[in-house]
C-alpha cells in the first residue's frame, strides 16, 4: 500500500529544498555582484539585489512576445534544472537519487540549455543566433573533459550513482584528497567555469561582441524566468562539483548524529558551494573571454588531455 | 536557382557595449566572418564648424571642448594656437608649462579610459573600472586647477585663464604616485595576460605600408612602426624643453614584441607606455616651471578682432593628430573653422577596410583599439 503520509512529506521536504534552491541562487547572484563590484574598486548592489531584480521582473507586464515557444522556453529552463536539482544529493540528503543517476543528470543538464536556445531561437535576433551557436558549441567542449573525469570516478567508486559516490566519500574520504583527483578537480573546475558562463568562457553572453546573445530580445518576465534558471545554475553546477570531489559537503553522520548533522552538513554544503562559486568569480574577474575556437581547443586539447591520462590512471588503478 | 542567403546583418551600435559612443557600425557577417562594415554617423551632429563662425572669438573657447568628450583639453589647445598664430601672440613661459601639464594630464585620462576599454572589449572589466576609477583622482586634480572636472575652458588664447592654485605640486604628484604604482597593476591584468595576448595580438592589423596612405596617426601609427609624434616634429607648449621619448613598435620597452604592424595588442602597448611617458612629462614640467604670468593682456573681449589670415595648428592627441585650420578676414568672428579629427580617417576608412575578414568576436575590441570619439567625426 502507498504510505501517502510519507509521500507527502517527501513532497514536502522536495519542495522546501527547491525553494531554498532558488532561494540561495538569488543570493549568489548578489554576492557575485557585490565580490565583482569590491574587485572593480566599486561599492556595488546590496547583496539582497538578486532577490529584487527576480520580484522586481516578475512584477513587470510583458508587452513583446515572440510567439508560445518563446515564451515557453523560460518554463523549459526552469523545469529542466529544477528536475537536475531533484537529483543532485544536496548536503548527502538525495531526493530523486537512483542507481544510474549520474548518467541521468548529465543527460538532464543539456535541457535547460536547450530551452534558453529555443526561446532565444525564436526571438529571431541574429545576435541570440550566434550567442546559441556559441552557447552550445562551449557547452560540447566542456562536457568531454568532464564527462571523463565523472567516468574516471565512477569506474574508481564502482558505482554510477551520484548518491554512491557521496556516500564512499564519507568520514572525510573526499576525492580531492586523491591526487588523481585533485587533478580532476582541477580539469573540472575548468569545465564548470563554462557551464557557469564566467570568463574566460562566457562566450555566449559577450557583451561587446553580440550585445548579450541569447538574452538580447528576453525582457519582463520572461528574463526574470531567464535569471532564475540562471541562479539556480550556480547552485546545481556548483553542488555537482562540490557531491562529486567534496564529498557533498558531508561531515557528520545522520545515522550517529540525527538531526544536528542535517543542519551541520547543509551549513558546510552551502559554504563549500559558495566557495567554489567564490573561486570562479575571481577568475572571472582577471580573465579576458576567449574566442570559441580557442575555448574548444583549451576544453579538446589541454583539459580533455589530463582528463584522459585520469581516466588511463584509474583503469590502471582498477586493474591491478 | 537562387543560392541560399548566408549573409546576416548586426549592428554594433549606437546602443551597443561594443560601440565607441554615439556612433554605429552595420556589419555583414557570413558564418564567423565579417564580410563587409559601414560606419553610421550622425546620432551626435551639432555642427560645431558651423557654429564657430555664429560666435566671437573667445565664445567658441566653451564650444570647442565638446568636440572630444574623452580629452576635451586638446581642442582648447589647438583653437588658442591658432588664434594666438593669428595675432602674432607669444604666449608667457609659465602658462607654456601650464598647459604642457593640463594636456598631458588629460591624455593620461584619455588613455585610461581607452586601454580600459580595450580590456572591457575582450571581458576584463576590471581593468575597465580600475581605469575609471583612477581617472576620477586626475579629474579631482582638474577641478582643483580649472574648477571643472570634464569641459575645462582653462586654455584660453593667449595663455591660460588664472595661474594654478599653490598646491597643485603636491596634489598632482600625490596622483602620479599612485597612478604610477597602480601600473604595474594594469599590465599584468592586461598586457601581460597570456589569454589577453591570445586574443589581442595579430588582430586587427594596419599594415606598416598602407598606415600613412590611410591617414593614421598618434598611437595607431606609432603602433604601425613609425616615430611620429608632433610634441617631437612641431613641439608646441613647453615640449621642446622637456626630455621624454616617444613610445613606437617595436620599441616596447619590457613588453612582449608580438606581430608586424598595428594590431590590437600593440595599440595598447604603446597607450600603456605613453602613459607613463606623461607621468614623465608632468613631472619635469611640475619641477622646471617658471614663475610669472600665465595670461597675456587681451584686447577687450568682446570688441575683440582677429587680423586677417589663415592658420592651422595641430597637437599630438591621445588619439593621433587633431588639428584645427582657423580662418579670419579681420573681424570679430572667425570666417571658417575647420577640424581635423583623428577618428574621422580612423573611425571610417580605416575600421571599414581592416575590419574586412575580422571574426565577428573581433570587432568590437578592433573598432575600440582604434580609439575613436564620434563627436570629432561630426563636428
Amino acid at each position: 500500500m502507498v504510505d501517502f503520509f510519507a509521500l507527502g512529506e517527501q513532497i514536502l521536504v522536495m519542495a522546501f529544498l527547491v525553494t531554498l534552491g532558488y532561494a540561495i541562487g538569488m543570493f549568489f547572484n548578489g554576492f557575485a555582484r557585490k565580490i565583482t563590484a569590491r574587485i572593480h574598486n566599486r561599492v556595488g548592489p546590496p547583496i539582497y539585489q538578486g532577490y529584487i531584480d527576480v520580484f522586481k521582473l516578475f512584477g513587470k507586464k510583458t508587452n513583446i512576445s515572440h510567439g508560445w515557444i518563446f515564451d515557453l522556453a523560460a518554463l523549459f529552463s526552469i523545469a529542466g534544472i529544477t528536475l537536475v536539482f531533484l537529483f543532485l544529493p544536496v548536503a548527502g540528503f538525495s531526493m530523486l537519487s537512483t542507481d544510474g543517476d549520474l548518467f541521468l543528470i548529465l543527460y538532464l543538464l543539456a535541457i535547460p540549455a536547450l530551452g534558453f536556445a529555443l526561446g532565444a531561437g525564436a526571438s529571431g535576433n541574429p545576435n541570440a543566433a550566434v550567442g546559441i551557436m556559441r552557447a552550445l558549441m562551449t557547452m560540447l567542449a566542456y562536457e568531454l573533459p568532464l564527462v571523463m573525469v565523472i567516468v574516471a570516478m565512477m569506474v574508481h567508486y564502482n558505482t554510477t550513482s551520484l548518491a554512491g559516490i557521496v556516500a564512499a566519500q564519507s568520514n572525510m574520504h573526499w576525492a580531492i584528497f586523491l591526487p588523481v583527483f585533485l587533478i580532476g578537480a582541477i580539469v573540472a573546475d575548468m569545465a564548470l567555469q563554462g557551464m557557469l558562463m564566467e570568463k574566460p568562457f562566457d562566450i555566449p553572453i559577450a557583451p561587446h561582441e553580440i550585445a548579450t546573445g541569447p538574452m538580447v530580445e528576453f525582457g519582463g518576465k520572461h528574463l526574470g524566468a531567464l535569471m532564475l534558471y540562471k541562479m539556480m545554475g550556480i547552485v546545481v553546477e556548483t553542488t555537482l562539483f562540490v557531491d562529486l570531489f567534496l564529498g557533498g559537503g558531508v561531515i557528520l553522520s545522520v545515522a550517529q548524529y540525527g538531526w544536528l548533522a542535517y543542519v551541520v552538513n547543509f551549513l558546510v554544503w552551502f559554504g563549500l558551494i559558495t566557495f567554489v562559486f567564490f573561486l570562479a568569480l575571481l577568475i572571472n574577474a582577471v580573465f579576458p573571454r576567449f574566442r570559441i575556437e580557442q575555448a574548444l581547443k583549451f576544453y579538446w586539447k589541454y583539459d580533455a588531455l589530463v582528463a584522459l591520462l585520469i581516466l588511463i590512471w584509474i583503469f590502471v588503478e582498477v586493474s591491478t | 536557382m537562387k543560392p541560399i542567403e548566408k549573409e546576416y546583418e548586426l549592428f554594433i551600435g549606437p546602443n551597443h557595449p561594443g560601440a565607441t559612443g554615439n556612433m554605429s557600425y552595420h556589419i555583414w557577417v557570413e558564418g564567423d566572418k565579417v564580410k563587409k562594415a559601414e560606419t553610421r554617423v550622425g546620432y551626435l551632429h551639432r555642427g560645431f564648424e558651423k557654429l564657430m563662425e555664429k560666435r566671437i572669438w573667445m565664445q567658441n573657447v566653451p564650444l570647442v571642448c565638446r568636440i572630444c568628450v574623452p580629452e576635451p583639453d586638446v581642442n582648447e589647445a589647438s583653437y588658442s594656437m591658432a588664434v594666438e598664430d593669428l595675432m602674432g601672440w607669444e604666449i608667457p613661459e609659465r602658462a607654456k608649462y601650464i598647459r604642457t601639464i593640463i594636456l598631458e594630464m588629460a591624455r593620461i585620462s584619455a588613455h585610461l579610459l581607452t586601454v580600459g576599454g580595450i580590456a572591457a572589449s575582450l571581458g576584463i572589466y576590471t581593468a575597465a573600472q580600475w581605469g575609471v576609477g583612477d581617472r576620477d583622482y586626475l579629474l579631482d586634480v582638474f577641478e582643483q586647477i580649472t574648477g571643472a572636472r570634464v569641459y575645462h575652458i582653462y586654455i584660453w588664447p593667449g595663455g591660460v585663464r588664472w595661474d594654478v592654485p599653490k598646491n597643485t605640486k603636491e596634489l598632482l604628484t600625490k596622483v602620479l604616485d599612485y597612478l604610477e604604482k597602480r601600473m604595474p597593476l594594469y599590465e599584468d591584468l592586461i598586457i601581460k595576460n597570456k589569454v589577453f595576448i591570445r586574443r589581442a595580438a595579430d588582430v586587427g592589423v594596419i599594415p606598416k605600408d598602407k598606415a600613412i596612405e590611410w591617414g593614421v596617426t598618434g598611437p595607431n601609427l606609432r603602433a604601425a612602426g613609425y616615430q611620429l609624434d608632433f610634441r617631437k616634429l612641431e613641439p608646441y607648449a613647453a615640449y621642446d624643453k622637456i626630455d621624454f621619448e616617444v613610445p613606437y613598435y617595436p620599441k616596447l620597452g619590457e613588453y612582449e614584441v608580438l606581430s608586424d604592424g598595428s594590431d590590437i595588442y600593440t595599440r595598447t602597448a604603446i597607450r600603456m607606455l605613453e602613459m607613463q611617458q606623461s607621468i614623465n612629462i608632468i613631472r619635469q614640467a611640475l619641477k622646471d616651471m617658471p614663475e610669472g604670468d600665465v595670461l597675456l593682456k587681451h584686447p577687450q573681449w568682446f570688441a575683440w578682432k582677429v587680423p586677417a589670415g589663415y592658420s592651422y595648428v595641430r597637437v599630438e592627441s591621445s588619439k593621433g593628430e587633431f588639428g584645427y585650420f582657423v580662418v579670419s578676414d579681420g573681424g570679430k568672428k572667425p570666417v571658417r573653422v575647420h577640424v581635423r579629427g583623428p577618428s574621422y580617417t580612423h573611425g571610417i576608412n580605416v575600421m571599414e577596410t581592416i575590419a574586412k575578414g575580422l571574426n565577428v568576436a573581433d570587432f568590437a575590441p578592433t573598432a575600440i583599439s582604434l580609439d575613436v570619439c564620434p563627436p570629432d567625426i561630426e563636428r
